[in-house]
């Protein structure tokens, strides 16, 4: 087994890790590559701590003081270090009770995308919860660091909701375009989905090309022998997707994701976005 | 857009909050570093808000506190004592104009050069120097003015441990200038030192005759201060570097500190640099981004502005009790502690440095004398590693000399002496294949050897120069090149 090949599993400390743990270990199984809990430890040196207002230097001021932050910032991150350990342990457990055959943890110190961007590097998979511990508490539907992270990385990333089942249907969003054609050839030719069912949706706009280009896909897929539904549905392409997805009882959707710059999705919203948001079931975003 | 926000919102409370202890701090420096400059009050105070307001937008160190500083004032008294205030806008605007093509020039990196002896030297000088101007404030001035300032290093230094919510130095302030107009008493009040500030500063370009005599006169003046405040500004960039363990942009706070003494200029204040004091104290209190350098200098000129009636009532021995905390607090006191462990050299380089600002009140050449010697104590050291070891050979008719270490200007000398001229021999071999040649200065000691073995009708054959030679760098330009660390290392 190759490390540069590893599914990484990224989890912080709220319950969603659970089916992250989950559906890493599914893939990690599958595709018989090793699996890594990463978490990552952000630290706030941009944050003061000050309670000393006095405003008064005096002798060996500056010496005291590095040594009274370095003593806060050691208490703190050891507390944290320590935390995270026991939580990555009973991941780590679950994962190799779910069948996952080579499990390591990590954890990094940092800010989340950049430590992702260093360690995407050596993975073929990442698999990141869709909401975190800060949504457990305010409750929003989609986290927050989702769009930074997918938009920063390049690797295939599943991002998985609160529920575990090993997905026996999955559905393409395909809409004929380069991102969504090389989703075919990876559905054709990696492990991780042999046996299973796959639907092709095409919908949106009205096309000429549409029936060409389902066909291709459809033959690229059926060349593996897999079982394949195509089928193309005119109308407004997010509707009939979470539409479809309910109705097939679909339980993972495969597409590409933030194919358009910041600036365009801060003004119209993104597809990608509002589909994390309709669809209930996990979705593979590729880049 | 990420970063923006993290160097400006992400501490909102704390930065609001040291922003204003910052702000009373350093209205009395402000003050009394126009006195030291001979300038009327408002010109450091104008200074000490452009420069924090300017370089919160502009500076490479987010949380570094700028203003009117000591190590700048002293540079300019002449100028201003000889040809007046426009003179000095006009500098402080150079000054600006010559910190930018500083850091584009990305000068900011020969920073490493400058020792960290040389750098405590620097530090300790300055707080020499601010004590130093605080002594004609105590000299021929009735007792009161001891009693109130020994009251008010008192308060500075007893009441925080009553409480740190509330800045002490402003907790003296209040207090002494409540006594002085409570009890009558006359002592000099800051009132006494000129004009304070009673509008907004304005924008004005400096009033001086555009000529290269205008350019004589100020550029030395502007150099000097362009290098001082660099410097202040580098080592407490690094200072808060470390208290805060996050990384700063070295090259972007040179040219914004640039930005900053330009625009200074034209508001009428006085060049200045960032500020080791304040910035212990702004990180000290909790604040870490810009916004705490921008509050600082709102809040500042705010205070000053509308409160000016009452900063005239300020007696004198108030600011002179907060230079002196000031003054302490800037001293490296480690490093009188470590004089006896530290190696002489050192110990030297650091004194000297304190040395030449004292006699002079020049912080440059005081880092400029301070960064020559620790040069010269290096190459003497690296010097003492060369030997030359011989044996004879061929039944004494030959003698090799195997040379190993380094060669250059400062071992040239021992290596010339390390040879037996008057020894009646027919051949002799100098295997010179581990020894690295640095520079001219030793390829010529080597021909010196070579010529003199000859008069004595010796024999000379040298091995291994051309390996010798090729740490001649300069000539040979390997060192950019791959595989430059095995030529040198190989032999």
């Amino acid at each position: 087994m190759n490390q540069e090949n590893k599914v990484l599993a990224c989890v912080d400390q709220s319950h969603f890790a659970d089916f992250v743990a989950d559906y890493a270990a599914w893939a990690a199984q599958r595709m018989d590559a090793p699996l890594e809990f990463l978490h990552v430890i952000d630290r706030h040196p941009e944050i003061g701590s000050g309670k000393d207002h006095s405003g008064a230097i005096g002798i060996d001021t500056q010496e005291t003081l590095l040594q009274q932050l370095t003593e806060e910032e050691k208490v703190r991150t050891k507390a944290e270090r320590e935390r995270g350990r026991v939580f990555l342990n009973r991941l780590r457990e679950r994962a190799l009770a779910a069948g996952a055959e080579s499990v390591d943890v990590r954890q990094r110190h940092g800010e989340l995308v950049s430590t992702l961007v260093e360690q995407e590097r050596d993975a073929r998979l990442i698999v990141l919860g869709r909401r975190g511990a800060s949504a457990e508490s305010s409750g929003r539907d989609i986290g927050r660091h989702v769009e930074r992270v997918v938009r920063s990385l390049h690797k295939p990333i599943l991002t998985v909701t609160d529920a575990f089942k090993p997905p026996q249907r999955v559905l393409i969003a395909f809409d004929g375009s380069g991102v969504t054609r090389r989703a075919v050839d990876l559905v054709a030719s990696s492990p991780l989905f042999s046996g299973l069912e796959v639907h092709v949706l095409m919908s949106g706009k009205t096309r000429a090309d549409a029936d060409k280009k389902l066909q291709e896909a459809r033959t690229t897929l059926e060349s593996r022998g897999m079982d394949v539904v195509a089928s193309y549905v005119p109308g407004d392409a997010e509707t009939i997707i979470a539409q479809t997805v309910r109705d097939r009882a679909v339980d993972l959707l495969i597409m590409g994701a933030y194919s358009h710059s910041p600036l365009r999705t801060f003004m119209f919203g993104s597809k990608t976005t509002d589909l994390l948001r309709s669809s209930t079931v996990p979705s593979l975003l590729l880049r | 857009m990420q970063s923006i926000r993290q160097d400006w919102f992400s501490n909102v409370r704390n930065d609001l909050l040291s922003g204003i202890v910052v702000a009373l701090a350093l209205i009395p420096e402000a003050l009394a570093f126009s006195i030291i400059a001979g300038v009327d009050p408002k010109v450091g105070l104008y200074a000490a808000f452009s420069m924090a307001t300017v370089i919160a937008f502009t500076g490479g160190r987010p949380g570094m506190i700028s203003a009117a500083t000591g190590a700048m004032a002293l540079l300019m008294i002449t100028l201003v004592k000889q040809h007046g205030l426009q003179y000095l806008f006009a500098a402080t605007v150079l000054t600006g104009g010559l910190q930018m093509l500083i850091g584009w020039l990305g000068f900011a990196k020969l920073m490493r050069f400058v020792s960290r002896s040389v750098i405590t030297g620097f530090a300790n000088a300055l707080a020499i120097v601010i004590f130093m101007a605080q002594l004609p404030e105590l000299i021929h001035v009735p007792w009161t003015v001891y009693a109130l300032t020994a009251g008010g290093l008192g308060i500075i230094y007893l009441f925080p441990y009553i409480t740190k919510a509330v800045p002490s130095p402003l907790v003296a302030i209040v207090v002494l200038t409540a006594l002085t107009v409570l009890l009558g008493l006359h002592v000099p009040t800051v009132g006494d030192k000129g004009q304070l500030p009673d509008s907004l500063p304005i924008f004005l370009l400096p009033q001086i005759p555009l000529n290269l005599h205008t350019l004589q006169i100020i550029f030395p003046v502007s150099l000097a201060m362009a290098v001082v405040g660099l410097l202040e500004s580098m080592m407490t960039a690094t200072l808060i570097d470390d208290f805060t363990d996050t990384p700063s942009n070295k090259q972007r706070e040179c040219m914004g500190q640039g930005v900053a003494n330009i625009v200074t200029g034209c508001l009428g204040g006085m060049a200045g640099c960032a500020m080791i004091g304040q910035s212990v104290i702004n990180v000290k209190s909790g604040g870490r981004g810009r916004l705490s350098t921008l509050t600082a200098g709102v809040v500042l000129l705010i205070l000053v502005v509308f409160l000016g009636r009452w900063v005239a009532q300020i007696p004198m021995a108030a600011l002179v009790a907060v230079m002196i905390m000031v003054s302490i607090g800037t001293f490296n006191w480690g490093s009188i502690r470590n004089l006896r462990e530290h190696p002489k050299s050192s110990s030297a380089v650091m004194l000297a440095t304190v040395a030449v600002v004292v006699a002079t009140d020049n912080l440059a050449l005081g880092v400029l004398t301070g960064v020559l010697l620790s040069g010269f104590f290096f190459a003497h050291k690296v010097g003492q590693i060369l030997r030359v070891r011989s044996v004879a050979e061929d039944e004494g008719r030959m003698r090799t000399y195997t040379v190993t270490g380094q060669v250059f200007f400062a071992s040239a000398e021992r290596f010339i002496a390390s040879f037996d001229f008057k020894e009646v021999i027919d051949k002799v071999r100098i295997d010179v294949s581990r020894a690295h040649f640095w520079d001219i200065t030793a390829v010529s000691a080597l021909d010196k050897v070579i010529l003199k073995f000859r008069r004595e009708a010796t024999e000379v054959e040298v091995v291994g120069l051309n390996a010798a030679s090729a740490t001649m760098v300069d000539k040979f330009a390997v060192h950019d090149k791959d595989g430059a660390e095995d030529l040198l290392m190989s032999h």
